[in-house]
């Protein structure tokens, strides 16, 4: 049975390490059953131990050790690495945020220390990293390096590009995508990434992968509706993408009606705060991303495909909390890493998603100007499967 | 081009989140549909509100909407105030309100009324109209049977039913037309004379596409508290059938404090589930099902079956974006007012009505079993037969 460890911020009732650690504890639905992974939580270290803190109930009811370090978590108190995966989630607890509005998560500090461990030890295991690698680029390449570097398989990611989808879309792998459109309503930075990264799960698709993103420009305000009206989007994948809205405000939520939103000027009515983060991928292809918190709920998808007429649209499904069972489609994919020894999804997805909204939050600091990525020169293919929850 | 159909909408009340409103609505408003705002090709011209509440919006939707009247009666509402029939398909909602309630705890929705003055105007102007009837067609078998014979003998379409037939699954997927299925369940929630409606037609809408079609149903047996609880610990239904559906759910009432989802054991759910209630039934080629209310266990609709060979269940969950407290939109209405359209524009009902018809008997039967201490009804009336259609029907584009 492989012995995991983790490494958290917190782990409290409806925390990321609540929601992602009990599963492998209790078991999760999946495919029809009540599937119980086959690997026990051995070691655990959390870094704050705020009120309604549960490690010490957990660490009783299922018998793993809470350790107070890093180190002797992986090591499980001895002097070599002594587990077969580790858990890094780092997120939710108190931690600063930077003047690009986005929260520290000791995400990369937690990561060096594994690594650190691995180093010592001369052998390596397999790790998923909950969410973004790191706000910081820079910090998040270095982690994909070391990844590749000492040769195991790095998982990262959000539960969004991996949940349920209504419809069932995934698009063809190396198809020519023609427009794409993101919508959603964010939160700079920990709700923005839930959003981009679902994007890009799409984007990678295309023909030839992932080249890499040249520059990136971050809108709000009127200037959002002011690059509608220069056609910085494709209106019909607009009313697509809010076509898959089970939650519009404003006067649905006034009084239940459907509504043509964006046909009545509704959208820019309820709609004071857009954002638009607008992608310029190396091979041409541009992706974004449209924030519009007060008109709406829901996270939607919709492109174009060269030479098809047809708008492919869905709604990213995210199930009703408490369940929140879209991380139970996370979490079958860390199993299948921790069995197979490679990670399904590539964590170059997560590595440019990371420069993508860091850029973007730069753009939007530095007066909304376009900025120029070379660094962003990240390149990759997509798995050809669908990694989304579909069975 | 041809003329646009004009739709009349016979109704109990038109407020925020009742069926009126979600079903009228989408006919006034559009929807979304395939990745676009559709707007049915035809208009809602005239509407009978039988109760109007504080909440009512109808009188706001006729001043925003200058095609659509408010008449006093269900005759002039068909007629548009003249004297013969003058629209080309009737809308029947009889669902929400305030109407009594029998002994036997059935709300006594005016669908049979409704639908006989209807066929009133039908019959006075020598013509007939396909009509849709929501949820089933009414709380009493001879009622429902009338008001399906009537259709057949003058010849119009008649569809009802339920939007969970139709709506999105989870995963997306069909009973596999033809194939043997040995039993199968539904686990919901909700009321008796209620959801249980929604759960039966989860049930039939995947089983009555079995090898031989739909053969009709012998007896139907209630069971609640706990007789329940003997039954589930006796086998009477399949408990890995039963677990299967629950495991498709995505509201599981967590039975321990601290956690968020979590399978519960016989006893936990027994602690969590005051008052539930099954429904068993066997159709006349030996098919066993069975559909649960598991009020405070779970808030979703999932079905699961032993189909051909598979000892594995195949399995669903029928998802309704149910507003206020997850969304703001009931979109599985939107599959069912597509259905409805596809009825008004051919003439001709894409749902079958012996569905309906069926799961009426069902639902009816088994509240007279909930009434005669669930003692087991036989239903020798239950015997309707028919095909399914072969292409699939629920939300999947």
């Amino acid at each position: 049975m492989k012995r995991i460890a983790v490494v958290a911020t917190i782990y409290r009732h409806l925390s990321h390490a609540q929601h992602i650690i009990d599963r492998f504890l209790l078991g999760y639905p999946w495919e029809g059953r009540w599937h119980r992974p086959d690997m026990k939580v051995v070691s655990l270290y959390v870094d704050q131990r705020p009120v309604g803190d549960q490690i010490q109930e957990r660490a009783r009811e299922f018998g793993f050790t809470v350790y107070p370090t890093i180190t002797e978590a992986l090591c499980c108190g001895g002097s070599e690495l002594d587990v077969d995966a580790v858990l890094i989630i780092g997120e939710h607890g108190e931690y600063p945020k930077n003047d690009l509005d986005q929260k520290l998560y000791p995400r990369y500090e937690f990561f060096k220390e594994c690594i650190s461990v691995f180093e010592k030890s001369g052998s390596s295991v397999p790790i998923y990293n909950d969410k973004h690698l790191s706000y910081s680029f820079e910090k998040a390449k270095e982690m994909v390096d070391d990844a590749h570097r000492l040769e195991f398989p790095l998982l990262s990611g959000s539960s969004l590009p991996v949940t349920w989808r209504l419809p069932d879309l995934e698009l063809p792998i190396d198809c020519s995508i023609d427009a794409a459109l993101t919508i959603g309503i964010g939160g700079s930075d920990i709700m923005d990434y839930h959003v981009m990264e679902t994007m890009q799960a799409f984007s990678e698709r295309r023909m030839g992968g992932e080249t890499g993103v040249r520059s990136v420009q971050l809108l709000d305000g009127d200037a959002v509706w002011k690059a509608e009206e220069e056609g910085r989007w494709d209106n019909e994948l607009l009313e697509a993408a809010l076509s898959r809205c089970d939650r519009l405000l404003g006067l649905t939520d006034e009084d239940g009606r459907t509504q043509d939103m964006l046909g009545s000027g509704e959208l820019k009515r309820i709609v004071e705060k857009p954002s638009l983060y607008s992608i310029e991928h190396s091979d041409g292809f541009e992706s974004n991303m449209l924030l519009l918190p007060n008109g709406l709920k829901d996270t939607c998808f919709a492109a174009r495909l060269k030479g098809d007429d047809a708008i492919h649209s869905c709604q990213i499904f995210t199930t009703p909390i408490p369940n929140v069972t879209y991380s139970a489609s996370l979490v079958s994919r860390i199993e299948e890493m921790i069995v197979t020894g490679v990670s399904p999804i590539p964590a170059e997805r997560t590595l440019i998603v990371c420069g993508m909204l860091e850029s973007c939050l730069k753009s939007r600091h530095q007066d909304h100007v376009r900025l120029e990525t070379p660094h962003l020169d990240v390149t990759y293919r997509s798995p050809e499967t669908p990694q989304h929850a579909h069975t | 081009m041809a003329r646009r159909p004009k739709i009349a909408a016979i109704t109990t009340e038109y407020r925020k989140f009742s069926h009126t409103q979600h079903i009228v609505d989408r006919f006034l408003e559009g929807y979304g549909w395939n990745g676009r705002h559709h707007r049915p090709p035809m208009d809602l011209v005239s509407i009978y509100v039988d109760q109007t509440p504080e909440s009512d919006l109808s009188a706001e939707r006729v001043s925003r909407f200058p095609h659509l009247t408010k008449y006093e009666t269900i005759a002039e509402a068909l007629t548009l105030g003249g004297d013969k029939l003058a629209v080309d398909g009737v809308v029947l909602v009889g669902e929400h309100g305030s109407y009594k309630r029998n002994e036997k705890g059935q709300t006594l929705y005016p669908r049979y009324e409704f639908f006989k003055e209807i066929v009133k105007v039908f019959r006075d102007s020598d013509q007939s109209v396909p009509i849709w009837n929501d949820k089933h067609l009414s709380w009493d078998w001879e009622q429902a049977k009338e008001m399906a014979d009537t259709a057949r003998r003058l010849g119009f379409s008649l569809m009802a039913g339920s939007s969970l037939p139709v709506t999105w699954r989870i995963p997306s997927l069909d009973f596999p037309y033809g194939a043997e299925v040995s039993e199968a369940v539904c686990v919901a929630y909700g009321g008796v004379d209620s959801y249980d409606f929604h759960a039966l037609e989860t049930l039939q809408c995947m089983v009555e596409r079995r090898k031989g079609g739909e053969s009709g149903v012998k007896w139907v047996k209630a069971y609640r508290g706990d007789d329940f609880w003997e039954a589930y610990m006796d086998g009477v239904w399949s408990r890995e059938l039963f677990e299967s559906a629950l495991c498709r759910s995505h509201t599981m009432e967590t039975s321990r404090a601290g956690f968020n989802n979590i399978f519960p054991t016989v006893d936990e759910m027994k602690q969590m589930v005051s008052a539930p209630v099954a429904f068993q039934y066997e159709h006349a080629d030996g098919l066993k099902c069975t559909m649960f209310l598991m009020r405070d266990l779970l808030q979703d609709f999932n079905f699961a079956a032993y189909v051909g060979d598979s000892r594995v269940p195949l399995s669903t969950q029928m998802y309704l974006p149910m507003p206020p407290v997850r969304t703001t939109l009931a979109s599985f209405f939107s599959p069912l007012v597509n259905h409805i359209e596809t009825l008004f524009l051919t003439g001709k009902a894409p749902i079958p009505l012996e569905r309906t018809l069926l799961t009426t008997g069902i639902l009816a039967a088994g509240v007279e079993s909930l009434f005669q201490d669930h003692r087991r009804q036989d239903t020798p009336h239950l015997n309707v037969t028919y095909t399914a259609p072969e292409e699939s029907q629920y939300w999947r584009t």
